[in-house]
């Protein structure tokens, strides 16, 4: 322990770069380490190789980083070129085989007459716009600093005759009217007009290559496009694309954009394209794709009679068995996730482009709706025993039709069945509830969004906290890009049973969306999340018999709290505006700005845990411990397993020196967390200080103060953040200073100070000795060592801090033991050098210290030294 | 390297060409397997040479040797261009043969930064020279001088090639003015960007043209060596957008010029590049844009892949090549506080990097006919077939 200390004490123990403590070179740091950062700066200095070379320890750092952040940016190193090597054989043939064919044909191009190469540059002129600014076809509209250029142009190269007709106030009055126009351009934010593509290209006069390549050439645009979400430019493309040279991989993708855009009519019409191209090989992937379109149109038309009570104009039939037929003809009779799915293979393969997009989406799909089907069927099972048997009929009938994929038709049997239920006035709520639920599921397969989440509403206000409705409703909400109303019904999903992985997908991946939309306070503007009781998760397990302890929370009153959340955010503003003013002032060190921010905080909402645990902090750097003390247990009464408010409580028993109790808290701590090395480290010391009973009392102020780390305050958002992270986090700096904290008390215990031998050894006590300012430590030192080496062993290291301390503890402990010694040590201490300079910069008080000290020897005379001798020591003392 | 590496897509040399110059530009020629390099020889001479692909090696088709040795004290005052022209990317495309290339002399190649004094000694001629008939490469087609002072960076659009409208260039020089050239206007440039009297005039490092998706519709946007990126537009004649990335800006490019502007990206001379979404201007903030520290040195060249726009390299000064997707956010817009549209940045993610050299890649070009090949000069003096593998996982 003692070289230990010794060793940090002398700035060995951190590595020179970073300041990270050897000790976290280390296969077990590395291993439980989870901040990212602090790992790279590990790497870093394994790399660099000065603190020696470990390449088994590297290798393991970097795939420690590499689990938790792939994308770092430390894992990036300099490769050279993959080669043939790095293939497989085959990979290798293809790769090259590939280019070679290529280089072939392009050559062969070259050869054919067709190329001559007689084309001249005008060629094709008529198509082409008139040069721009020539006078003749200057738009009207073009304004003036268009002009001013091309007089500027003119101008500026001016021959002597033309400066000769230069008129210097005209020529200003110029300049400041464009510069004024300038200003206002600048300012001016010139909207684009809506995009004008045109539809069609010209292809006049090109051969059959070049079409092939502007048509290729527009489909990738239009893929392009569709990748980032811009369908209608991306229909544009594939319409241009169509244009030069239909195609069916144009047809079938400008389909699938139309989809997206709910032009059900135009993507029929492009996949009956498609089909007419190409019967025989395509049909798989556009008979999906056809099915989704014709169910669109289906939906559409059923969304306008959704409560007549018999639904099927002879149109929609017509669809329906239509549809069932293409089906049977395909040898398709699965589900529409087969379908779906299938499309995405066939897809892929079509197009590799939009593979990706599509495989992204397709298996979130196709579980949902797998688990929609499940859940129909169970739903169906187990409760049409209590619905009136016709609607019964119609429910299974529903259930039926949606399985088989047909959920347009399922529809209106659940409109029916819930119609039926209503007149006959049976109160089910749990049965209208499934139907309802049912028929969201519906709307939702067919990208119904707003009759979905109208559905799901319905049935959460007949069954609160039902976790299908739930998830539907959060879909829907998803697919309307409703990302936070999504993100509260997955959450309340997963409250109930936080098993369901889709909505676990669907968690992450909002979140993502959201932090991406409103940065990293994306949290607060979220609607709250509702509470779920615990019966309503019980229920689940139950099988969804619900009792009347559920309390009800209806959409209305979801409602009713979003009002209710605007007038709150104001509020809230001013409250996050405080609070960050607060951790801005705990960062700069101004705790008592800070404890006021924080109490205003308080009165805006009283329940913010972090509030009180910061504001403890405060008063714990401003040793107010009782204060710090009430925060904490006030957080406590709130949040009885707060780990930060026990942590601070028990500093703040060690401030008020009830060590008792802050052991006990502590224990609390390491019972919560076994991992916080802080809480272990401080109990460590507190036994010891309880052991020891008062003797380190005025120490342990200092010590404590310096060991809190404030890196929280920066993260106190993430409130599942342990300490244990945040002393992983929390600077070199601060982890340093934590463990040279340590040092000032185990020197002074445990440093039996036996005879230094050289300066250094004598240096590195004093340095001990000063830095804790125990005057005996000083004192035991002084006695063993020998007078007359002092000026040797202090060399030229002599400081009035040293000085001072020296002083004292002969005052205090020496003299009265050994005057004799005392006068010697002076005596020789006079000869020391730098002992004139330490002299003149003594301050008047300290120079009443040493004048004291002289009285007192004065005092003690003995035979050891004289009077005269003493005086002539006042004299180089300068007293 | 394990199997999950080479799911990425990987670089590979497929043939590598010592030369005896530096050299400064290459360009592929649209619909052949051919490329033009073009360099300074020590002696100071410009060296332009056509290479064709031929079974894994380039062989040298032709190759003009131009200008006159210059002192290289006095490199502004030649009258006439040592350096035959260079192609600049977009035109001609797709007659079969490379006869309507635009070009400029001079470092088109050379962007601006630490360009050494015989590569000054080359930029010299401030020249515009148009249209080369690759038969004949010795006579330009048409050649004005168009510059003060040598020009850094060329880039042209329309024609029969890529884009509507107009064929035009624009070329970017050191005398900190930005011109606009139709080949059909010999004599003036059709618009003259240049800074306002008083102002400063800042070296234009770079120029690109963008937003040309209909015959009106069209954008230049330049950057400067004081980290200046301006964007022209030339419809409405006026300056539509302008930042400051701090460092000089060597090279700008849209992820394509005829679709209505999309992205663009701009590197800089510290080694980062920002990306800018360019679909939705804020009145106040400008376009949304993420930046990522890429290379430990400058960032020479960017070009986006031409059949996926969504993909590009940067080449950076220590011989190192790195491959970026550019992921959209869910949502490209958001309306702010006030209402006002405003655009969401997306991520970068790195899908590959290599090192290839121990000096500067100062140019990059992707063949507009083969995904994937892409052909990048050294001051190595060292050209290098590239193929980068399984693009179309991406």
């Amino acid at each position: 322990m003692g070289d230990e200390s010794i060793m940090y004490s002398l700035d060995q123990g951190t590595t020179k770069t970073y300041q990270i403590p050897i000790g976290h070179l280390d296969y077990k740091f590395i291993e439980k380490c989870t901040d990212v950062q602090h790992l790279e700066k590990i790497l870093r200095v394994l790399r660099s190789g000065e603190e020696g070379c470990y390449p088994d320890l590297t290798l393991f750092c970097e795939k420690r980083i590499e689990h938790l952040a792939p994308g770092s940016r430390v894992l990036r190193k300099d490769k050279p070129a993959a080669t043939a090597a790095d293939f497989t054989a085959e990979e290798w043939e293809t790769i090259n085989g590939e280019l070679m064919s290529w280089v072939a044909e392009m050559n062969e191009d070259d050869n054919k007459p067709e190329f001559l190469k007689t084309g001249t540059l005008h060629e094709g002129q008529d198509n082409l716009p008139p040069i721009r600014c020539s006078s003749s076809c200057l738009p009207a509209f073009q304004n003036e600093k268009f002009q001013n250029k091309q007089r500027n142009k003119k101008n500026i190269p001016r021959d002597y005759s033309e400066w000769d007709k230069f008129d210097v106030e005209k020529e200003c009055s110029k300049i400041d009217e464009s510069s004024e126009e300038n200003n206002s351009k600048a300012r001016f934010v010139s909207r684009p007009p809506p995009p004008l593509i045109e539809k069609q290209v010209n292809t006049t006069g090109m051969t059959k290559k070049e079409k092939i390549f502007i048509a290729t050439r527009e489909k990738e645009k239009g893929n392009e496009a569709f990748a980032s979400g811009d369908y209608v430019e991306a229909v544009t493309y594939y319409a241009r694309s169509i244009s030069i040279l239909p195609t069916a991989a144009a047809y079938n993708n400008k389909a699938q954009a139309e989809i997206k855009l709910q032009d059900w009519d135009s993507a029929l019409q492009d996949c009956e394209k498609v089909l007419d191209m190409e019967p025989s090989n395509v049909k798989e992937i556009v008979l999906p794709v056809r099915g989704e379109a014709a169910l669109g149109k289906a939906e559409m038309g059923n969304a306008q009679r959704k409560f007549h009570s018999k639904g099927g104009g002879s149109k929609l039939e017509d669809r329906g068995t239509q549809k069932q037929k293409e089906s049977t003809e395909s040898g398709l009779k699965k589900g529409t996730e087969e379908k779906k799915s299938q499309k995405t293979d066939h897809e892929g393969e079509a197009n590799g482009y939009l593979n990706s997009n599509q495989t992204s989406e397709s298996p979130e799909a196709g579980q949902s709706s797998r688990s929609h089907g499940a859940g129909s069927l169970s739903a169906g099972a187990a409760h049409s025993t209590s619905l009136p048997p016709a609607a019964a009929k119609l429910k299974s009938e529903g259930n039926e039709l949606f399985k088989s994929g047909q959920f347009g038709e399922a529809v209106p049997k659940y409109s029916e069945a819930i119609e039926y239920v209503i007149s006959v006035g049976e109160r089910s709520p749990d049965d209208l509830s499934i139907l309802y639920s049912n028929r969201a599921a519906c709307y939702l397969k067919g990208g119904n969004c707003s009759d979905c989440v109208q559905d799901c509403n319905r049935a959460l206000e007949l069954q609160p906290f039902s976790l299908k409705p739930l998830l539907r409703r959060a879909m829907a909400y998803e697919s309307m890009e409703r990302y936070r109303q999504a993100y509260v019904d997955y959450k309340t999903v997963l409250q109930i049973d936080s098993s369901i992985q889709a909505a676990n997908d669907s968690v992450n991946r909002i979140t993502k969306t959201l932090i991406d939309q409103d940065g990293s306070s994306w949290r607060e503007k979220l609607p709250p999340i509702p509470v779920v009781p615990i019966a309503a998760q019980l229920n689940r397990w139950d099988g969804g018999n619900f009792t009347s302890e559920v309390k009800p929370k209806s959409p209305t009153d979801i409602n009713k709290e979003e009002q209710l959340q605007m007038n709150r955010e104001k509020g809230e503003e001013k409250f996050r505006t405080l609070k960050n003013e607060g951790n801005d002032f705990v960062k700069k060190g101004k705790y008592d700005e800070a404890v006021n921010k924080y109490s205003e905080c308080l009165k805006l909402n009283t329940k913010d845990c972090t509030i009180y645990t910061n504001r403890a902090l405060c008063y714990l750097k401003l040793h107010k411990y009782e204060e710090a003390k009430q925060d904490c247990d006030h957080v406590l009464q709130i949040e009885d397993c707060n780990i930060k408010a026990f942590y601070r409580r028990a500093l703040a028993y060690k401030g008020l020196q009830i060590y008792q109790a802050s052991v006990d808290d502590l224990k609390k701590v390491l019972l919560i967390d076994p991992n916080v090395l802080e809480a272990k480290k401080e109990l460590e010391e507190i036994t010891q200080l309880l052991s020891l009973g008062g003797v380190a009392v005025a120490d342990c102020q200092q010590k404590q103060r310096k060991k809190i780390t404030i890196q929280e305050v920066t993260d106190e958002q993430e409130e599942g953040q342990l300490e244990t992270a945040e002393d992983v986090v929390a600077d070199n700096l601060s982890s340093k200073e934590a463990v040279q904290k340590c040092v000032p008390s185990r020197t002074c215990e445990k440093l039996t100070i036996s005879e230094p031998s050289n300066a250094y050894d004598f240096g590195q006590i004093v340095n001990a000795v000063n830095a804790s300012k125990d005057q005996s430590a000083c004192a035991d030192l002084l006695t063993i060592t020998d007078p007359k080496k002092l000026p040797v062993l202090l060399s030229n290291k002599l400081e009035g801090e040293i000085f001072l301390i020296f002083i004292q503890s002969l005052a205090h402990y020496i003299l009265g033991k050994d005057p004799g010694l005392v006068y010697q040590h002076l005596f020789y201490l006079s000869k020391a050098e730098r002992f004139k300079v330490v002299l003149a910069l003594l301050s008047k008080n300290e120079k009443e210290q040493v004048q004291r000290l002289f009285d007192l020897l004065t005092e003690n005379q003995n035979h050891q030294y004289s009077l005269e001798e003493l005086d002539s020591l006042k004299k180089v003392y300068e007293l | 390297m394990s199997a999950a590496g080479l799911e990425r897509p990987q670089v590979v040399v497929h043939a590598q060409q010592s030369l005896n110059y530096t050299v400064f530009d290459c360009k592929w020629v649209p619909r052949s397997a051919r490329l033009l390099c073009l360099g300074s020889a020590p002696r100071g001479t410009g060296v332009l040479q056509l290479y064709e692909l031929r079974g894994g090696r380039l062989l040298l088709l032709s190759e003009v040797s131009g200008g006159r040795s210059d002192s290289a004290g006095r490199p502004r005052e030649a009258e006439r261009s040592p350096l035959p022209p260079a192609e600049a990317p977009g035109n001609g495309g797709l007659r079969g043969q490379p006869q309507h290339l635009v070009s400029a002399p001079g470092p088109a190649c050379c962007s601006g930064r630490r360009r050494s004094r015989s590569a000054a000694a080359l930029g010299v001629g401030a020249r515009v020279s148009f249209p080369v008939n690759l038969e004949a490469p010795e006579i330009p087609v048409y050649s004005v001088k168009g510059h003060k002072e040598i020009i850094n960076s060329i880039d042209g659009v329309g024609g029969l090639g890529i884009g509507e409208g107009a064929p035009e260039i624009v070329t970017g020089s050191r005398d900190g003015t930005v011109k606009v050239w139709d080949p059909r206007q010999k004599e003036t440039p059709v618009a003259n960007m240049e800074p306002a009297q008083g102002e400063s005039k800042r070296d234009c490092w770079t120029v690109a043209f963008g937003n040309a998706y209909n015959q009106e519709e069209r954008v230049v946007c330049a950057g400067y060596d004081n980290g200046d990126i301006k964007l022209f537009d030339l419809r409405t004649m006026s300056l539509r957008w302008e930042t400051n990335i701090k460092n000089g800006v060597c090279s700008v490019e849209f992820d394509r010029k005829d679709v209505n502007m999309n992205k663009l990206v701009a590197t800089s001379l510290e080694g980062k590049f920002h990306v800018f979404d360019m679909r939705t201007q804020h009145p106040t903030k400008g376009f949304a844009s993420v930046s990522e520290k890429a290379h430990k040195s400058t960032i020479w060249q960017v070009r986006h892949l031409p059949q996926n726009r969504d993909v590009f390299m940067t080449s950076g000064g220590a011989g190192s090549l790195h491959l970026w997707k550019y992921e959209y956010p869910a949502q490209r817009s958001k309306k702010d506080s006030e209402g006002a549209e405003m655009g969401v940045a997306g991520s970068v993610s790195l899908l590959q990097n290599v090192t290839l050299s121990t000096q500067p890649i100062s140019s990059l070009d992707w063949s507009p006919d083969k995904k994937g090949l892409c052909v990048c000069g050294a001051f190595d003096q060292t050209v290098r077939v590239l193929i980068v593998t399984k693009l179309n996982k991406v």
